[in-house]
């Protein structure tokens, strides 16, 4: 009940936010819309011509092979296989989708492809004849009925016919409609791109302001009417508070003047006195008893203002990293080198693993020393770092200065990652700590809506190269808020505890532990190994390989981020509520198994849009209930070694879970192509599901103290 | 309250200058890249007709090195697109062996074509020179072997006039809807931001009557509402509690 | 086990595993090459020889003709073992086993087994018995087969006109042209059209005639098949131009070369290797085993990728069957009279 009010004035500034980024929305939709319609109008004027002038040269070679044929003896109208030829030219070029042969009359005697209605009537016309007719003739270009014509007349010695070459009206059109997509990516990334901003611009004080309203209120609707020594803004809600300050002040001032009265009367009062003044004396225990007075103690403290400022820089450095995944794969491609003994395809996923594998192995060790430091310095470090990491890749020059470069991204990203879960640590007592959480991971979660399909687009148009550049300046920004943030380090009584990292001997005991290894080895370790197998290697590099852009593998991992986005926050509260959080896991598990089997019903890459769909889903509704769950589940040996030995084990097998997913997914490509490997990969997580479905059935059911 | 407004009109310009600017830098790299596809597949069309010949030679049994006709060929087909403005075939190792300018015979490619072709996945390839675009075939003899390669040369100018073109326009759109958004947005988010000032006054207002004992104000719709009451409540609870001990010390004397 | 630590030992293992290539370093030594043909220089034998031109290697191919006579194949072993060439070259199926042997019965006395051997325009090297399977030799050998893969030939036909039946005639007694006709049905069966093979009359010393072959081809037209497929068989090589050609020219059949000399005898259309392209592929594999080091038990042997399709424009006049359109942008376009120039 106590936050209650709390959680009300913050999602109130959440509502203001939505209300003002769907204004902003629909302006911008509109200036969308007319920047497309001004497009469309010049993509039409200039790119007809230039399609025509292309028909044109087409028509030419055409044409030298029918007099190649003639010149061999070959009656004209006795010709064999122009429709064939027709169809080598429609499929070189989608944009044409007619052509014919006609004789001097105009009658049609070869014709392939879409006929427009009034096409045999244009034929027959007299100025079209006229070209066959004419020798100096080069060609005319006329819009019949949808679709732009060019005429060629076709002559040895003496004329023979007309060759005449159809284009789609609505080539245009078919051009534009890839970028509307693109478009309307910008679209979905500018929303969270507002919020996001609105947020950081309103500046953490007003949230934080109506947040210390709502706890205030909260306090002394339960009675606790101590007093915080705080210095309050001089804005409105900075104002409100000062009144209520004072109006507290006011309390206690009464309250010290009324108890040191009664205390004196009573120390001057003796006998029947005393009687008299019982009554006062009971008054003042029931209102000990109901309400505090006083100073507030310190370790109800917590730094809810500069909590919020971690959103900014967090959303900015992570954008930077996430803008990398549609494309990574592909310019590791490109920079190969052939190492002996491995195949290429493991060779591409080397930066991924070794990246994951930096991440994994760092970040026990990367807290404390985050804590030695202070965790504005350790950001600072770690963002700095990943700049060079990402300016550097983005110059690299094969596969081996590669793989330092990235290393380089690794070590910063794992330092700024792990110093802002201690940040947001520092600053939160238990009430508030989900709350904190939900901050940090929100960041992260739209971070990983807006950064592959951006990274994509991005990649598509100015290069790989120039996109890490973009990344660098990306990371360089977050550089600039993480500085803006205080450099006063706090700690809360709860956050006191140095954490360290696993100890060797308690990782082996736990990689022993048949309970703890049900829950890592069959839920969370594949849960990890298809996500980076899936999103990180096998999506990317399969739509480039058939052909398809960066920017539609952006789109595809955007629909997995934005499953997450959706349905995280819907399932965690829904296992909270209803306690069977292995069915979460195990459903979750068994719905991302069953998305790569898509691949087995249908072989176009649409059909990747469903995979991702399905992981995403999988994903979300597994991985709330999942940490929770090794509370539950391993409650004997949390009480062996320790909640956070357990933990720190579990968080690391699960990141070294991500670094083992390319490898398995370039391993199963080896063997089975893209496709297979989509679908051993859904298969082998299929598995582990059902498995661990069947090895905690009839488990008892314990529920546990909710921990982060 | 002025700095909340002008913040949030802020962030619809930067929103707005974000997403106006990708679409329009999307409109143009689309147009651009295809215009430059067309031109390209323009000059391939040519570049096709010359491997055409140089393969049926080689079916022949000639050496890549003795296609007497080739050079003939090569100006005819140079003449029949103006856009063309070299053709030149050259071996694997990058060195000229024929070319519609004299001069270039002999002499080296630069390496990035001979990489160019290499990398690619089909016999078509292009490079870019700084004056000038580069569109390629791979010759592949009977075994598949790569033997030599085809290189034309085509101006860029035709390709960038149209882009920047294109470009003036695109951008001329998107400067106006900006402006369009700059002067309709504040006035959409000010409709919004009101209601959320005048929360926020309603707020102040109702914080400086905190500690009146008589009837609360009126209640002014605002969100706040119930929040204000209960802090109204409470203090008045503490109040009367401690009043209480007041009148029971004043009655102990 | 400090981060820096396992950075360190990360980059390190990344450059330990940079490969030296040395692809460059070439020694700049002569090879030599030890030739034998059959009847004379060749077109193959032009082209083997110009590949190394082009490619700049240097070799000395020492050159022995058998001039068709068997009796000098001793000699030549003899000179071959006291000279030790780095590679030999032999040309066509008789000569190749004559200093190879079979897979299965070959005589380290009479045969080279320890200088890396390189055949050219065999037919059939695994039914000749040189190498028991094209992906291995298990020995000393390797080359190139310039018989174009059936299916490839049916495809070219069928890419001239489409058809529903082909007719062969064929010699019963020849085991190669067996072996084709049942790579046709083979063929037939996945494509989903229909074969009738007759086989030319025995007479009577078992010996195969050509006679009545015009009255097989007029009943093969009254079959209604689509096209006459000329097998690679030596006695129909012998009896096409002058027997089978006119016959099928008189019954407007069109007919379908499987090799050079077939369609030199007159047939409408063909998939051929041109001798000048097989030399080259020759010295390629020359190449691996030479420059390369690459041991000839670990060269496949193959045939070309891309074959010649020969068309006779008079031959297709007569029969008011012009070539596809797209054919003649690929097509080698024969006219008599005119050598087929480069267009």
């Amino acid at each position: 009940m106590t936050a209650v009010t709390g959680m009300l004035e913050k999602n109130y500034l959440w509502r203001i936010y939505w209300r003002l980024a769907g204004v902003i929305m629909v302006c911008v939709v509109i200036a969308l819309a007319v920047v497309s319609y001004f497009s469309h109008r010049v993509f039409d004027r200039e790119l007809v011509p230039e399609t025509e002038q292309k028909a044109a040269t087409v028509a030419a070679s055409v044409r030298a092979l029918i007099l190649k044929a003639t010149g061999y003896g070959v009656a004209f109208n006795e010709l064999y296989g122009v429709e064939q030829t027709f169809g080598e030219v429609f499929e070189e070029n989608p944009e044409f989708a007619y052509a014919a042969v006609t004789d001097l009359d105009g009658k049609v005697l070869f014709a392939r492809g879409k006929e427009a209605d009034q096409a045999r009537e244009y034929f027959r016309r007299d100025t079209v004849r006229a070209v066959g007719l004419d020798p100096t003739a080069t060609w005319i270009a006329a819009h019949v009925n949808g679709q732009y014509f060019i005429s060629m007349p076709i002559a040895s010695d003496k004329p023979l016919g007309i060759l005449h070459i159809g284009i789609d009206g609505k080539f245009v059109d078919n051009v534009l409609l890839e970028v509307m997509l693109d478009v309307l990516v910008v679209l979905v990334v500018s929303l969270f791109f507002t919020l996001e901003l609105l947020n950081f611009m309103a500046g953490a004080r007003l949230a934080s302001g109506l947040g210390e309203f709502g706890q205030q209120v909260d306090r002394m609707r339960s009675g606790d009417f101590t007093a915080t020594a705080r210095i309050r803004a001089n804005d409105e809600i900075g104002r409100l508070l000062r009144r209520i300050d004072a109006a507290i002040d006011h309390l206690n001032v009464r309250y010290e003047f009324l108890v040191g009265e009664l205390d004196d009367k009573l120390r001057a009062a003796t006998g029947p006195r005393r009687e008299q003044l019982r009554p006062a004396v009971q008054a003042l225990e029931s209102i000990r008893a109901r309400f505090r007075f006083g100073s507030a103690s310190k370790d109800s403290e917590t730094d809810e203002m500069n909590l919020n400022r971690i959103r900014a820089p967090l959303f900015a450095f992570i954008l930077a990293e996430e803008m990398t995944r549609s494309y990574l794969p592909t310019y590791v491609n490109q920079l190969l080198v052939p190492i002996p003994g491995l195949s290429p395809q493991v060779v591409i996923g080397l930066p991924i693993m070794l990246f994951m594998l930096i991440v994994a192995l760092g970040q026990p060790y990367l807290g404390s020393w985050s804590e030695r430091v202070g965790r504005r310095r350790a950001m600072l470090i770690g963002a700095s770092i990943a700049t060079v990491g990402f300016a550097a890749t983005s110059l690299a020059i094969n596969l081996y200065d590669l793989l330092l470069w990235r290393s380089l991204c690794a070590l910063g990203y794992a330092m700024v990652f792990v110093a802002a879960q201690g940040y947001v640590l520092d600053r939160t007592g238990h009430d508030n700590r989900a709350q904190g959480f939900a901050l940090f991971i929100g960041a992260i979660m739209v971070a990983t809506v807006c950064g592959p399909s951006i990274g994509g687009i991005l990649a598509d148009n100015i290069g790989f190269r120039a996109s890490f550049g973009v990344s660098a300046v990306m990371a360089l920004t977050s550089l600039l808020a993480i500085a803006r943030l205080p450099t006063l380090e706090v700690r809360t009584l709860t956050s006191q505890r140095p954490s360290r990292g696993p100890r060797m001997r308690e990782v082996v005991a736990l990689l022993l532990n048949k309970r703890f290894m049900t829950l890592t080895g069959l839920a969370a370790i594949p849960a990890k190994v298809i996500l980076t197998g899936v999103c990180f290697y096998l999506v990317p590099l399969y739509i480039v390989s058939i052909g398809n852009t960066s920017a539609m593998a952006g789109r595809m991992l955007m629909v997995y981020a934005v499953m997450m986005v959706l349905i995280v926050p819907l399932s965690a509260s829904l296992s909270d509520a209803s306690m069977r959080r292995d069915r979460y896991v195990s459903v979750g598990l068994i719905i991302s198994g069953l998305s790569g089997m898509l691949l087995l019903v249908s072989d176009s890459f649409l059909v990747l849009f469903g995979v991702v769909f399905l992981l995403g889903l999988g994903q979300a509704l597994s991985i709330a209930a999942q940490s929770a769950l090794v509370a539950e589940h391993c409650q004997e040996e949390i009480r062996i070694y320790g909640s956070d030995a357990v933990y720190g084990v579990y968080r690391l097998l699960e990141r070294l879970g991500n670094a083992m997913g390319p490898l398995i997914a370039s391993i199963l490509v080896i063997f089975w192509g893209y496709q297979g490997a989509f679908i051993a990969i859904s298969g082998m997580v299929l598995v582990c599901g059902i498995a661990f479905t069947i090895a905690t059935r009839g488990m008892d059911w314990t529920p546990a103290p909710a921990t982060s | 309250m002025g700095t909340i407004r002008v913040r949030f009109i802020l962030v619809a310009l930067v929103v707005s200058f974000f997403a106006v600017g990708m679409a329009a830098f999307l409109n143009y790299f689309k147009y651009k890249s295809t215009i430059g596809n067309i031109v390209k597949s323009r000059v391939l069309v040519v570049g096709r007709g010359i491997e055409n010949s140089v393969q049926a030679s080689l079916q022949l049994g000639m050496q890549f090195s003795e296609l007497s006709q080739l050079p003939q060929l090569m100006q005819r087909e140079k003449g029949t697109d103006r856009l063309v403005r070299g053709i030149d075939v050259f071996d694997y190792s990058g060195q000229v062996i024929y070319s519609t300018d004299r001069a270039r015979v002999g002499q080296k490619v630069p390496a990035t074509w001979t990489q160019a072709a290499e990398r690619s996945k089909t016999t078509e390839w292009t490079a870019d020179e700084s004056d000038e675009f580069v569109a390629g075939i791979s010759v592949k003899n009977a075994f598949d072997l790569t033997v030599g390669f085809l290189a034309l040369r085509y101006g860029r100018d035709e390709v960038e006039r149209a882009a920047a073109t294109a470009g003036r326009e695109i951008l001329l759109a998107a400067l106006a809807s900006f402006l369009g958004i700059a002067i309709v947005a504040p006035l959409a988010l000010i409709v919004v931001i009101r209601r959320f000032e005048r929360d926020l006054r309603s707020l102040e207002a109702a914080a400086s009557h905190l500690e009146d004992r008589q009837q609360a104000p009126p209640s002014s719709g605002s969100a706040f509402d119930s929040a204000i009451g209960h802090l109204r409540a409470s203090l008045r609870d503490a109040n009367t509690s401690l009043d209480e001990l007041r009148a029971k010390l004043d009655a102990a004397g | 086990m400090s981060i820096l630590r396992i950075l360190a030992v990360v980059a390190c293992a990344a450059w330990l595993l940079i490969a030296e290539s040395d692809a460059g370093a070439q020694a700049a030594r002569r090879y030599r090459i030890y030739a034998i043909t059959f009847r004379g220089m060749t077109d193959v034998e032009r082209g083997f020889k110009e590949y190394f031109e082009a490619r700049r290697i240097p070799v000395d191919i020492t050159w022995r003709d058998m001039n068709r006579d068997p009796a000098k194949m001793a000699g030549f072993i003899d000179e071959i073992r006291a000279t030790r060439p780095d590679l030999v070259y032999t040309w066509g199926t008789s000569v190749t086993l004559g200093v190879v042997g079979t897979y299965d019965a070959y005589d380290p006395a009479r045969n080279i087994t320890d200088i890396p051997v390189v055949f050219t325009l065999v037919a059939a090297p695994v039914l000749a018995k040189i190498v028991p399977d094209l992906k291995s030799s298990r020995r000393n050998v390797t080359g190139v087969f310039h018989v174009a893969p059936t299916e490839a030939q049916i495809r070219a036909m069928a890419s001239y006109r489409p058809f529903k039946s082909i007719g062969i005639l064929y010699t019963p007694t020849e085991q190669n042209s067996v072996v084709v006709v049942d790579e046709v049905r083979e063929v037939s069966k996945r494509m989903g059209f229909t074969v009738i093979a007759k086989p030319l009359k025995l007479d009577a010393a078992k010996r195969v005639t050509a006679e009545g072959a015009p009255e097989m081809v007029r009943e093969l037209k009254e079959q209604k098949v689509d096209w006459l497929y000329l097998p690679p068989d030596s006695y129909l090589g012998t009896q096409t131009k002058g027997v089978i050609i006119p016959a099928a020219m008189e019954q407007r059949l069109p007919t379908f070369a499987s090799t050079e000399q077939l369609m030199e005898t007159g047939a409408l259309t063909g998939l051929v290797s041109r001798y000048h392209s097989i030399g080259q592929f020759t010295a390629y594999k020359a190449e691996q085993i030479l420059v390369h080091k690459v041991p000839p038990a670990r060269i496949p042997v193959e045939t070309l990728t891309r074959f010649s399709l020969q068309v006779r424009m008079d031959v297709a006049e007569a029969l008011k069957l012009p070539p596809p359109l797209p054919m003649f942008n690929y097509a080698e376009l024969i006219t008599p009279g005119k050598p087929t120039a480069p267009q």
